[in-house]
C-alpha cells in the first residue's frame, strides 16, 4: 500500500506539482514523427503534463510546439493554417512562429511593433529517431537530448508506435516493472505471438511460473532480475532495466527484436504508452514490421487515422471469453498490449493504492514509487537534478540470460544491460 | 461501440474518477506476520531505527554466530530488547520474514534462516543494504531462499518494503 499523500504526489504532474516539475526535467516523447509527416501538414492537438498544446511543422520543416490557444480571444489554433512559415488563427489572422512568437497581428498598423511583445509559451520539439521529443522545464536546465538505444539505430532497424491509455501514467508504468505477471496473463502470448514465439527462452518461462526477484539501483533508476529455474545448476534471468522517470524495456526472447516502452503522462487521468522494438544488429524484416503494424508484440491495432486502440474500454476490449476457454488468450483479451491496458484501466483512472495488498514479488514497484517519490523531493527541496537525466544513463539494455546458479546477474551481464552501438543484444 | 452495459446486472465499469469513488471501503486488515531479521552489527541498528514503526504484528530480531565450538551455521537468536529466542518459536506463525544484511558477517547465517523458511512455506525478502557491493556473499547465501533480494543503498528502502506489505 501507499499513503494517499504519496499517492497524490506521484500522480500528478501538471504545472507546478513535484511530480510535474520532475518529469519537467527529462526530453519526454510529445508525438511520433509520422504525426507531421510533412512542411506545412495540419497541426495536431498534444496534451502533455495537462498542459494543452499544438504541434506544428513550418514551411521550412522546423518542429514547434506551443500553446494550444491563441493570444487574442483564445480560439484553438488547431484550426490555424499552417503555411507561410508560422501559424495563423482563422478567426482575426493573428500569425506564431514555431517559437511561439507572434509575427503578425493583421488588426494593426503595417509597421506596429505589438506584436513582438506576443509570444506564447513554446517548448522545443526535435526528432530523434522516430520520435518528436520536447523538453518543458527550465530552458537555462535543458539537457543533452535522449540518447536511448531505439531512437539512434538507423531507421530499418526501428519501429514505434503509441497508444492512448485511459488511467494514470503510474499504474501504467508499474506494469512495465512487475515480471511477475507476464507467466499468467501473457502466457497465451508465448506460444503465438510471432514477435515473440519460438525462443528457447520462453520454455523456461512456462515451466516456472514462480520466480524469484532481484532489484538493484541504477545510476539512472533501477535493474530488476526475474530469475527461474533452467537445466540443473542454472537460472534463467530476465533482465528490465527502468530509466527515470518513465522508460521500461521487456527482456528479449531469441533473436526477436528488443522492446520496451516510454509512458507520458498526458494529464493525470490518461497517458500515452510509446511502445517501441529495435534490433541492434540487423534490420527489421519485413515480417516483423508488418506483425508491428498490425499491432502484435508490444504493439496495438489502433482505430485507423487514431491512436486509441481497436479494442477500449468502450467495448470491453472484446474479450472473447471461448479463445480463453480454447487456451489462446489467458485473460481473454488479445494481444500483450492490451492485455495490460484492459487491466490497468479497470483499476479505475487513478488507482487507489491505500487499498493494496502488495507482497513481497512486488519490490519492484514499491522501490521505483520510492525512487521517484526521493527525486520529486529533492528537485524540490534542493534543486538536486534526478537521475536519467544524464544521457549516460539511457543506455541501457534489457536482457535474457542462463547464468550458472552461483553467478549475480549484475556481474554477470554488465556488458549485457549497456546499450553499445552494433553489438548484438544477449537474449536466449 | 456503445459504452452501454452488456448484461443487466454489469450496471458500472471504474471507467472514471466518479464510478470508482463507489469501490466498497472496508478497513484492511494487516495480513502479515513478519518477522524481521538483522544478520549483522549494522543491520541490527537500523532494525532498532525502523522497529518502532507504525507496525501491527511485526517483530525485530538480531542474529549473531554462536561462539566458537558449535556448527558453522549454528547462531543465536535475541529480540531487540536482548532476551534470547529460539528458531522455531520465531517461526511460528508467521508468513513473511525479511532479512537484512550490509555486509558478508553473516552469510552463512542467512542461509541457515532462509533454508529453515523455505522448508517452513515461508516466504523469503532479503535487504542488502549497501554501496556497490560489500555484501555478495550475503546476497549469493540468500539468493536461493530470497522470493525477493532488494539491494540498496538506502536504508528507508527496508522501512518502505515493510509499509507496504501491512505488516
Ligand atoms: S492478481 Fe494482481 S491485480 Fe489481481
Ligand atoms: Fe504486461
Amino acid at each position: 500500500m501507499l499513503r494517499q499523500d504519496i499517492n497524490e504526489l506521484l500522480t500528478q504532474t501538471g504545472p507546478g506539482t513535484p511530480m510535474g516539475d520532475l518529469f519537467r526535467q527529462y526530453w519526454i516523447p510529445a508525438l511520433l514523427a509520422e504525426e507531421l509527416p510533412e512542411n506545412d501538414s495540419p497541426p495536431v492537438r498534444v496534451k502533455l503534463l495537462s498542459e494543452r498544446l499544438i504541434a506544428f511543422r513550418d514551411s521550412e520543416g522546423r518542429y514547434g510546439l506551443i500553446d494550444e490557444f491563441c493570444a487574442h480571444r483564445g480560439a484553438s489554433l488547431w484550426f490555424g493554417r499552417n503555411e507561410g512559415s508560422g501559424l495563423r488563427c482563422p478567426y482575426h489572422g493573428w500569425k506564431y512562429d514555431v517559437t511561439g512568437q507572434c509575427i503578425e497581428v493583421p488588426s494593426e498598423a503595417d509597421n506596429s511593433s505589438f506584436c513582438e511583445n506576443v509570444k506564447l509559451r513554446a517548448y522545443p520539439l526535435v526528432k530523434v529517431g522516430d520520435v518528436l521529443w520536447t523538453h518543458m522545464g527550465d530552458p537555462a536546465k535543458r539537457p543533452d537530448l535522449p540518447e536511448f538505444e531505439f531512437a539512434h539505430v538507423p531507421p530499418e532497424q526501428t519501429y514505434t508506435s503509441k497508444r492512448w491509455q485511459q488511467c494514470n501514467w503510474l499504474q501504467a508504468f508499474e506494469g512495465g516493472i512487475d515480471s511477475s505477471h507476464v507467466t499468467f496473463l501473457h502466457s497465451g502470448g508465448l506460444k503465438s505471438d510471432p514477435l515473440f514465439k519460438g525462443a528457447k527462452g520462453n520454455e523456461y518461462n512456462m515451466k516456472d511460473t514462480k520466480p524469484f526477484f532481484e532489484v538493484a539501483d541504477s545510476e539512472g533508476g533501477l535493474f530488476v532480475g526475474a530469475r527461474r529455474n533452467a537445466e540443473e545448476g542454472s537460472y534463467y534471468w530476465r533482465i528490465t532495466p527502468y530509466v527515470m522517470p518513465a522508460f521500461t524495456m521487456v527482456p528479449p526472447r531469441g533473436d526477436h527484436p528488443l522492446h520496451g516502452h516510454f509512458w507520458v503522462p498526458i494529464d493525470d487521468e490518461n497517458c500515452w504508452t510509446y511502445s517501441f522494438d529495435y534490433h541492434p544488429g540487423r534490420p527489421l524484416t519485413a515480417a516483423e514490421r508488418q506483425a508491428m503494424i498490425d499491432g502484435h508484440g508490444v504493439h496495438s491495432k489502433n482505430i485507423p487515422g487514431t491512436y486509441r486502440p481497436m479494442a477500449n474500454m468502450d467495448n470491453d476490449y472484446l474479450i472473447d471469453r471461448e479463445a480463453q476457454k480454447r487456451g489462446e488468450t489467458y485473460s481473454g483479451v488479445a494481444g500483450i498490449a492490451m492485455q495490460d491496458a484492459s487491466l490497468q484501466e479497470s483499476m479505475g483512472p487513478i488507482v487507489d493504492r491505500t487499498k493494496e495488498r502488495l507482497v513481497p514479488a512486488d519490490s519492484g514497484i514499491i522501490k521505483a514509487r520510492q525512487k521517484l517519490r526521493k527525486a520529486a523531493i529533492a528537485l524540490r527541496d534542493e534543486g538536486v537534478t534526478p537521475p536519467g537525466v544524464d544521457t549516460a544513463h539511457h543506455r541501457v539494455r534489457s536482457a535474457a540470460v542462463v547464468l550458472p546458479q552461483a553467478e549475480s546477474f549484475l556481474d554477470s551481464c554488465r556488458d549485457a544491460i549497456k546499450a553499445t552501438p552494433g553489438v548484438p543484444h544477449s537474449s536466449v | 461501440m456503445s459504452s452501454l452495459p452488456m448484461y443487466a446486472s454489469e450496471s458500472a465499469k471504474a471507467a472514471s474518477a466518479s464510478e470508482s469513488r463507489y469501490r466498497i471501503t472496508v478497513p484492511i486488515a494487516p495480513a502479515r506476520n513478519a518477522r524481521v531479521i538483522a544478520l549483522d552489527t549494522r543491520a541490527a541498528s537500523v532494525a532498532r531505527r525502523i522497529s518502532d514503526g507504525p507496525w501491527a504484528n511485526a517483530r525485530f530480531y538480531t542474529c549473531e554466530a554462536a561462539p566458537d565450538r558449535g556448527p558453522a551455521d549454528e547462531f543465536l537468536l535475541y529480540r531487540l530488547d536482548g532476551v534470547p529466542a529460539a528458531l522455531d518459536d520465531m517461526l511460528r506463525d508467521t508468513d513473511v520474514v525479511v532479512i537484512m544484511a550490509t555486509d558478508d558477517s553473516g552469510g552463512t547465517r542467512a542461509a541457515a534462516i532462509g533454508s529453515a523458511c523455505s522448508a517452513r512455506a515461508i516466504t523469503t525478502a532479503g535487504v542488502v543494504l549497501g554501496d556497490g557491493f560489500e555484501a555478495d556473499d550475503a546476497v549469493a547465501a540468500l539468493r536461493p531462499h530470497a522470493r525477493v533480494l532488494l539491494l540498496s543503498a538506502d536504508e528507508s528502502d527496508a522501512f518502505e518494503l515493510l509499509r507496504a506489505l501491512r505488516v
